[in-house]
């Protein structure tokens, strides 16, 4: 395995452009049709063409057999390897990472990354996470996972439903800024309480909504870069897949209190966060802006504890007191999170990828953060995954 | 009407089948001889997932515990539960050093918190199309 320094010591890789569609219900189109507007609306942004590419790593969930390759085909075939990766809701991203890696390691000079995903309209969201006797119990259900979890937080640190709330509030406040997203809509912390209860303590307003959506980055050496103007690089890209003891998002017994009463290793999202700031030579002071994986609004606050952001439990007092807006010393989800934009599984860690390449290169328009030079994002996955992405100007 | 509903488990092995009317069920979980790691349900392939010592011995769960966390489901989840909804389920703490995903039952939800002690059931999870009643372990709060 290669050493930190030698990791560091990989050639640069820089992110050339980007693509994302809106995130909406895609009544009349499938995942390839606006999937493969997210990829040449991300060459445009590049200035590249098709025959730039040299590999593909596409994400997807639920779409089925060579999902990229029906994409890809809708643009170009040139008889490129294309992967198609499944990592839940961290597809994306860990898409990002394979991408990032073939270049840092010079198999490639310039490669396609993204994901897509047109949300399955009626009842089965087939999860391997759980055995069939399982599913017959009822414990399936993501939503009253996360819901135990927010028992749990609640009991150990004091957090409150209105604690959950303001997470709402604060994304979809954001939201209303961002013209790609499912949620336009501010909403009020009394709005959030009253809507109604789907697995106590998570009300309605405390889950994200389901969306579609495609997303797609074009990924490169610094010789292929065809603008020199605002570079955003990768800094690192981190994937943690499952600690015995503890861990997060979903799997049996593992999920959110279900973890060993004995055995404490590091949780999944916390390993990730390590990696992160040991690879990268950054610590949690230095990031500008963050895009927490917000999917119900317990998680951000999770999201934001793991990483190292301040101490568990501490996140709903920083929350109330502004810290997390965008105006305030870390913003974070400044594009409304999972919370207003929707959630496509194979392409939300991508749109997370987006919003910080936009912030960085000051073209975040009404959200924008001044200043903003070094972004992360942390993409959870059942799994589970935790798949953290620094950029850097 | 028709005698012959049969009890059927949800799943073999998950619950001890006593053999004389004073025994009552136990869950059959697994420990680890070689780290002392508990498993519910136990662990079939004989491979412990901690230290990955293939030592294990199945053992017979205590049928009290205390509540770990707790959801009252107000939806009805897709395709696979056929039981009440609203429902409610979580986890259970027992002595030995595991926690135990179940469901609830025997009480107003409403009543139910964190830190309770609560004892294992064997109780109807749902009849099927041939009106057996699949039966389930359940955790049922104790009341002082």
């Amino acid at each position: 395995m290669k050493t930190i320094s030698e990791l560091r010591g990989m050639r640069p890789v820089y992110i050339a452009g980007v693509g994302l569609t809106p995130f909406r219900r895609y009544k009349d189109e499938e995942w390839y049709d606006f999937g493969s507007r997210a990829i040449l609306e991300a060459l445009k942004n590049a200035e590249m063409v098709w025959g730039d590419i040299q590999a593909a790593f596409l994400g997807s969930v639920y779409q089925g057999t060579g999902s990229g390759h029906q994409a890809i085909s809708e643009v170009g075939l040139t008889g490129i390897p294309i992967i198609n990766v499944e990592n839940a809701c961290s597809s994306s991203t860990v898409a990002l990472r394979l991408a990032y890696q073939s270049v840092a390691t010079e198999l490639y000079d310039v490669c396609l990354a993204g994901g897509f995903e047109k949300m399955p309209r009626k009842g089965t969201f087939l999860s391997t996470a759980w055995r069939e006797w399982e599913r017959y119990m009822g414990f399936n259900v993501q939503l009253a996972n996360y819901a135990l979890g927010a028992q749990r937080y609640m009991e150990e640190y004091g957090a409150t439903e209105e604690d959950f709330a303001r997470v709402t509030v604060k994304n979809r406040k954001n939201g209303a800024l961002n013209p790609r997203a499912i949620f336009q809509k501010e909403v009020t912390i009394e709005e959030v309480l009253n809507s109604r209860m789907i697995a106590k303590p998570m009300h309605l307003l405390n889950c994200c909504p389901l969306a579609d959506g495609g997303v797609a980055y074009i990924v490169c050496s610094g010789d292929k870069l065809k603008s020199k103007n605002k570079k955003v690089a990768i800094a690192t890209s981190v994937l943690t897949s499952g600690t015995y003891g503890l861990s997060g998002t979903g799997a049996g017994n593992e999920a959110y209190g279900g973890g060993s009463v004995k055995i404490h290793n590091i949780d999944v999202a916390e390993l990730a966060a390590k990696q992160a700031w040991e690879v990268s030579g950054y610590g949690p002071e230095d990031i500008d802006i963050f895009e927490a994986y917000d999917t119900m609004s317990p998680s951000e606050l999770w999201s934001i504890e793991d990483m190292g952001f301040c101490k568990k439990g501490e996140a709903p007092h920083l929350l109330r007191e502004g810290m997390f807006d965008i105006d305030g010393k870390l913003p974070v989800n400044t594009d409304g999170g999972l919370m207003s934009c929707g959630h496509p599984l194979g392409a939300t860690g991508g749109r997370q990828v987006c919003e910080i390449y936009w912030q960085l290169r000051e073209e975040a328009g009404p959200r924008q953060v001044a200043g903003a030079k070094i972004g992360m994002c942390h993409t959870k996955g059942a799994g589970p995954n935790s798949c953290v992405t620094i950029l850097k100007r | 009407m028709n005698s012959d509903k049969k009890r059927i488990p949800l799943k073999e092995g998950l619950w001890t089948i006593p053999s004389s009317p004073h025994e009552e069920p136990q869950l059959i979980g697994s420990k680890c001889l070689s780290c002392g790691e508990i498993f519910f349900p136990n662990k079939v392939k004989g491979r412990c997932i901690n230290c990955q010592g293939e030592n294990l011995e199945d053992i017979k769960l205590s049928r009290r515990g205390k509540i770990y966390s707790f959801t009252v489901v107000m939806i009805q989840p897709p395709v696979y539960y056929r039981g009440p909804v609203p429902y409610a389920f979580g986890y259970v703490e027992l002595p030995e050093g595991v926690r135990v995903e179940t469901l609830f039952t025997g009480c107003d939800f409403e009543d139910l918190r964190i830190g309770m002690d609560a004892e294992l059931v064997i109780e109807k999870l749902y009849a099927d199309d041939e009106n057996n009643e699949v039966m389930t372990y359940k955790f049922r709060p104790i009341k002082l």
